[in-house]
């Protein structure tokens, strides 16, 4: 029926970002000289894994990964629950969870590759091969399909010059429909990498895109 | 302007800061109150906690509506083992979006929560397990947790209390069943996300095969303040078997979808017409799901009759869950919609039981056959039949909550499906 699909007006539409800066949220007392990763060990595991630059030679778990990934086994009573978080580690290092990263991670934690590589194909966000530099998940189901998310990621495709789950030509673009992103109020809800971008609509599609390509990453 | 929208008809508890980042600053909380129930409960003592907990009587906000106090009570005493309370905020039932708003906005409110929760049933350590995809969301909490340990609201001896608490945030790697209570205990061991045969019982063995209770984050939010406040306080709000406030995640075609804190008992019609500022368009209401894409669909008339508390969504034949009220209007193809739903449950069923797997995949595939012109009159049949046999079957409820848009839409708007079965003018294309 409607042509245009229907928008939330009052949302912002990228809550990625917020307009204060983390010192002004935080506090000058938490602002500082922390790693990159942040400071305690309690949020180890929780930080993007989805990251622009990508390099799938890299050695696994070196230097402040290493760090990263001892910290991780110190936040629980056996090694084998440090198995998800480190497959994350080795997908942000290297881009996707490669059988020779699965190998890797078995041995650090006393698990058989075999193992291994069942949980890791168990899971969505380990990607099995590696994708383009922005990887578009467009979320397709109930509360986003009943605001036009089809023709979103029509629009994509359109766009990207690609089919559903390749990487266009320029390396750039990976686009997949997803479930439901928790976020049904302000649809059509997209994550691409670790962001979200809410209240979508096809043509808003060029504009995004051609955001991240400038963005370089 | 204020969080996306906010209505009159709110009673803003848990919501009060959404929209203002500076919540998440562990000074600002602190000065606002922050922390203030933390130190009560420490004097409380855990019994009197469970016992307030049980009087407000706070239902769990993951979907079931089970007792929060009673469910606290069921944990072992003096076991000599580690205990554990997990968070569960892998937020993914469709049309649901609470969770999220909840830990970005507002995380160390779910910290506090957390810590009440933990010293009430016994626990040594939290985690929370958190959705994979909310990068922002991990962030954020990752980030309210490190200032809580730095201001000594997490660790050793809490404010001077001598007791010693840890929380760790668990980020998920993208799987739904890993919301169900033991799935995502298997996930957090580092195994697949498959849910195991109860009993037993998580209170019995539960993660890392000790003591364990997983409560929803919304469930967790409430806990401060029903220890600041008292349990006869929440009850001021809502009804005798279902107290208090909810969120309730409105999407779908209204004119203001978004979060609203309303008492529980609220009118579903009110709630579209004055919350959300009527349908777009000013279109007719078709159907509503009220509780999630795991609950039955009602039509409009069941709509005017339905006040949102657990008891009155079973009157008139469908379920609170966890109140994501998605509404749909005239031109809205439900054939498609629903169809779209099975998809969803057929590509995450863990696969360990048949009638699961084999059901959801089936049924998706009649259904897309009916929608594109190709089914006939008994794959009605067919469709009521084998999802019938996917209820009480398995060994979680995710094959049940296909039966359920299934069912209640053949049953309510088996027009739209003979339409499309005799090749008629498909109804709509939203
Ligand atoms: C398939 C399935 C998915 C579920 N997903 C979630 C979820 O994402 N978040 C949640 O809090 N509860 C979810 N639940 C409910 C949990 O199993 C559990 O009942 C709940 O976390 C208990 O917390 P409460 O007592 O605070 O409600 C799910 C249940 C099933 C069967
Ligand atoms: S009902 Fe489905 S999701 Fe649940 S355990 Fe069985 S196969 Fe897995
Ligand atoms: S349905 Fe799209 S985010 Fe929930």
């Amino acid at each position: 029926m409607s042509e245009t699909p229907f928008r939330n007006p009052g949302w912002a539409g990228n809550t990625g970002e917020f307009d204060l800066t983390e010192e002004q949220v935080r506090g000058e007392d938490f602002v500082g000289d922390r790693p990159a990763h942040g400071g305690h060990a309690s949020g180890a595991g929780a930080m993007p894994y989805m990251l622009a630059e990508k390099n799938p030679d890299v050695a696994l778990f070196e230097g402040e990964y290493q760090e990263r990934f001892e910290k991780i086994l110190t936040r629980y009573p056996t090694k084998q629950a440090a198995l998800l978080p480190a497959l994350g580690l080795a997908q942000e290092i290297r881009g996707y969870v490669s059988p020779d990263s699965m190998d890797r991670v078995a041995e650090l934690l006393d698990l058989s590759p075999a193992y291994v590589r069942g949980v890791a194909t168990f899971y969505t966000m380990y990607n099995k091969r590696p994708v383009g530099r922005h990887l578009v998940q467009v979320c397709t189901n109930i509360s986003c399909n009943l605001n036009g998310a089809d023709e979103v990621v029509e629009a994509f495709l359109r766009y990207t010059d690609t089919e559903l789950g390749e990487t266009s030509e320029d390396g750039h673009f990976t686009v997949i429909e997803a479930e439901c992103l928790a976020a049904c109020g302000f649809p059509t809800c997209v994550q691409i990498n670790s962001r979200y971008f809410e209240n979508v609509t096809p043509d808003q599609v060029p504009q995004i895109c051609e955001r991240l390509k400038s963005e370089g990453k | 302007m204020a969080y996306p929208y906010v209505s009159d008809h709110e009673v803003r508890i848990l919501s009060k800061h959404f929209g203002d980042p500076m919540q998440r600053r562990v000074d600002t909380y602190v000065e606002r109150g922050g922390y203030g129930a933390l130190k009560k409960a420490f004097e409380m003592g855990p019994e009197k906690i469970i016992d307030e907990v049980k009087a407000s009587g706070l239902r769990g906000r993951g979907g079931a509506g089970f007792p929060t106090g009673v469910k606290w009570s069921f944990m072992p005493k003096g076991t000599g083992k580690p205990h554990y309370l997990l968070c569960n905020a892998d937020e993914s039932e469709p049309g649901t979006f609470k969770d999220r708003e909840l830990m970005r906005w507002d995380p160390h409110q779910l910290i506090e929560g957390c810590l009440i929760g933990a010293y009430a049933i016994g626990a040594q350590h939290v985690y929370i397990y958190c959705r994979g995809e909310f990068f922002e969301t991990n962030q954020v909490l990752a980030r309210a947790v490190e200032d809580a340990y730095a201001r000594g609201y997490i660790g050793k001896d809490i404010m001077g209390s001598g007791v010693d608490l840890d929380l760790t945030v668990h980020q998920g790697a993208g799987a739904y069943i890993c919301g169900e209570e033991t799935g995502l205990m298997n996930s957090l061991e580092g195994r697949r996300g498959q849910p195991r045969v109860k009993p037993p019982f998580p209170a019995a063995v539960g993660a890392f095969g000790m003591p364990s209770t997983i409560n929803n984050v919304e469930t967790l939010c409430t806990v401060p303040h029903i220890v600041a406040n008292g349990g006869a306080w929440y009850r001021q709000w809502g009804t005798e078997k279902s107290p208090g406030t909810k969120l309730f995640c409105v999407s779908g075609h209204v004119n203001r979808p978004g979060n609203y804190e309303l008492p529980l008992g609220f009118p579903l019609q009110k709630l579209i017409d004055d919350v959300c500022g009527g349908m777009r368009g000013g279109n007719a209401l078709k159907a509503v799901i009220p509780g999630g894409s795991s609950v039955p669909i009602i039509n409009a008339e069941e709509v005017s009759r339905c006040t949102l508390d657990y008891e009155g969504c079973v009157a008139v034949g469908t379920m609170l869950g966890c109140a994501s009220v998605i509404v749909m209007d005239e031109t809205t193809d439900v054939v498609k919609q629903v169809r779209r739903m099975v998809d969803f449950y057929a590509h995450e069923s863990c696969g360990q039981c048949t009638p699961c797997r084999e059901g959801s995949a089936w049924t998706a595939r009649i259904l897309r056959r009916i929608e594109e012109g190709r089914g006939t009159e008994e794959d009605l049949d067919t469709l009521m039949d084998t999802t019938q046999q996917m209820v009480g079957t398995t060994i979680c409820v995710l094959s049940d909550s296909v039966a359920a848009p299934v069912q209640s839409s053949i049953n309510k708007f088996r027009d739209e499906y003979l339409a499309l079965i005799r090749r008629g003018e498909r109804v709509g294309a939203a």
